[in-house]
């Protein structure tokens, strides 16, 4: 469980992200929403102890993170940054192991344990066929899965995800997305992910953040958040929403099109 | 004919499999026919027999001039030690460098670092030249600090939003290294320094002969690459980045200091006794890298391995080409570096690195 209380971010002097308080239980993804410079990117990166906060507390399970090394960090925290175009000559499965970091002396040997989390890691991102291949040699929706294998790798209760869906077609978004729901069940992860796209959003969150000038503004299933007032607001731009006809998750379009279309 | 060109393949392939081996081959390779390449030609057979002669327990009746053994023993021996080490200092604190600022150019030399440990050696020097042994152990000290004085002027001055980018590193290094070589020359001149000495130094090439700078780098040496060569995990993780790599649970800045600290120790033991040599700390990591990959753990060893036959080559060249008289070290590394810096130059353009 990642509890979060009263958190604040402040880049001097401008504050940007005021009183956050958020909860996620495993077995649960929380979706960070908003316009763009809300706060969503700085709320993964002060959980994920890479920006200082200026005051609040981050629990994992009880444990308060200020309290925790980097390497006691790691392994109740594991992040899935932003897509990009990954260099090196590295193999899949190298760049897996290094997930296991945290759990390895400093000189880097890797034990028994370490390599069963990675064989399962990759397993689980779906890459045991491209443990031997090189990542710069992989498309963009692989090599996405190999920074997810990575941070799977950690064994954490808790996964924090950056845009994982950056610069990925429909097909790999997707793809990945139920990859992430599927694991937060079969785990009991607790997952949040910072997310553009509001349908994707409706299909696969399990609670929805609305993020607005680094404040909350509303919190909890996506039917309650995903409003066309709501949204409307938070991006300046009027939409309207209507129920999938099968699932009765919110569908958003921007206003007037479905006008155009009758 | 045909079968002999298989069994050449096939060596060729097995060898390839084991860089280790090959490395190690290679570098007995070269280090005894640096032993054997002078004035007077040794042939490597005598020159292992007058070694294993020196070996305790083991007696061969000489059948070799009694001035070979002096030759080896107290000239040869001595020098090809010393290029040795320093060639496997320079590319593994090279390769070090490499991975710490992500960035296939950066070079002890190229990034100032040799220069300024150049400054910091020739400061202790004037202290105390020619040298008495307490003396030449200030020498790496002096070295130490004005290597660690550059690579962290240099960092700063060349970072742009936490990226090091090539052109920045290398800018900032050049300036650096240039006012520094500046002052080393200035004050080579200003004291009462044997100009060839100095030159000798300045160019890259030992300006002290025996087995004196020999025992005073080695224990330096030792530690500085052994710790090296433990470094390998902390830099393949520090690849993603530096937000990244503390996500995946690694110390960065105490893994950074670690890194800055023993590769710099590393590069001023290497500069102070044998001068400012360029290029072989980029030369050597970047060919093992094309060869074997990207892991650190395994670049570090190798280099030390490559590092110290390919200065050894550099160095028989150095004695060869203009025989009788020997040209600084540092000029053939520099011919043949220059273009390989170059061509390095036009596939960074290309390619994404990291």
């Amino acid at each position: 469980m990642l509890t979060i209380t009263s958190l604040q971010v402040a880049y001097d002097p401008k504050v940007v992200l005021k009183d956050i308080s958020l909860k996620v239980s495993p077995g649960e993804i929380l979706a960070l929403i908003g316009p763009n410079g809300a706060g969503k990117t700085t709320l993964i990166r002060a959980v994920s102890g890479t920006t200082p906060i200026l005051s609040g507390q981050i629990h994992v399970d009880g444990r308060e993170l200020s309290e925790l090394s980097t390497a006691q960090r790691a392994k109740v925290l594991a992040v899935v940054p932003q897509a990009r175009q990954l260099g090196g000559a590295y193999s899949v499965e190298q760049a897996v192991m290094m997930g296991r970091t945290a759990y390895m002396s400093w000189l880097g040997r890797e034990n028994k344990t370490d390599r069963v989390a990675v064989q399962l890691a990759l397993q689980q991102a779906r890459l045991e066929d491209f443990a031997h291949r090189q990542i710069a040699q992989l498309s963009g929706g692989e090599q996405q899965r190999v920074l997810l294998a990575r941070a799977l790798a950690q064994s954490t209760p808790v996964l924090l995800l950056d845009e994982p869906t950056n610069h990925l077609d429909l097909q790999h978004q997707t793809n990945l997305l139920s990859l992430v729901k599927k694991l937060t069940k079969e785990k009991e992860l607790a997952v949040m992910m910072a997310m553009h796209d509001l349908n994707l959003v409706s299909f696969f969150a399990d609670k929805v953040a609305l993020l607005v000038n680094g404040e909350l503004k509303h919190f909890g299933t996506p039917q309650e958040v995903i409003q066309a007032e709501h949204i409307s607001e938070a991006y300046q731009t009027p939409v309207e929403i209507v129920s999938h006809p099968v699932t009765g998750v919110p569908i958003i379009f921007p206003q007037g099109v479905l006008n155009h279309t009758e | 004919m045909c079968f002999i060109l298989h069994i050449e393949l096939y060596l060729i392939i097995m060898l390839r499999q084991r860089p280790y081996l090959l490395n190690i081959l290679l570098l007995l390779i070269a280090f005894v026919f640096s032993i054997a390449l002078g004035a007077v030609f040794i042939p490597p057979e005598t020159i292992l027999r007058i070694l294993a002669d020196q070996l305790p327990g083991i007696n061969i009746v000489p059948d070799w001039p009694n001035s070979f053994a002096a030759i080896i023993l107290a000239v040869r021996l001595p020098h090809t030690v010393l290029v040795a080490l320093t060639g496997a200092a320079l590319a593994s604190s090279g390769a070090a460098y490499q991975g710490l600022f992500r960035n296939p150019l950066a070079d002890p030399y190229l990034i100032g670092v040799a220069s300024g440990a150049g400054l910091g050696a020739v400061i202790a020097m004037t202290f105390n030249w020619p040298t008495d042994l307490f003396g030449f152990y200030l020498i790496p000290v002096g070295a130490f600090i004005g290597a660690i004085t550059t690579v962290l002027l240099v960092y700063n001055m060349a970072r742009v939003n936490g990226m090091v980018p090539l052109t920045t590193l290398i800018l900032a290094g050049v300036a650096i290294g240039a006012f520094a070589s500046a002052l080393t020359s200035s004050l080579m001149l200003r004291t009462d320094l044997q100009i060839h000495r100095a030159i000798t130094f300045l160019l890259g090439g030992s300006p002290i002969a025996g087995w004196d700078p020999v025992t005073a780098a080695l224990p330096y040496m030792v530690i500085g690459m052994g710790l090296l060569s433990l470094s390998g995990h902390m830099l393949n993780v520090l690849q993603f980045g530096e937000e990244e790599a503390k996500q995946m649970g690694l110390a960065v800045d105490r893994a950074k200091i670690f890194v800055v600290v023993t590769a710099s120790l590393t590069t001023a033991v290497a500069v102070a006794f044998s001068g400012v040599i360029g290029f072989v700390g980029l030369i050597v990591p970047h060919i093992i890298r094309l060869l074997w990959g990207a892991d650190y753990r395994r670049i570090i060893p190798l280099s030390i391995l490559g590092g110290s036959s390919m200065l050894l080559l550099a160095d028989m060249l150095a004695r060869i080409l203009l025989a009788p008289s020997t040209l600084p070290v540092g000029i053939v590394t520099a011919l043949a570096g220059a273009p390989f810096f170059l061509w390095i130059l036009r596939r960074a353009k290309k390619e994404v690195f990291w």
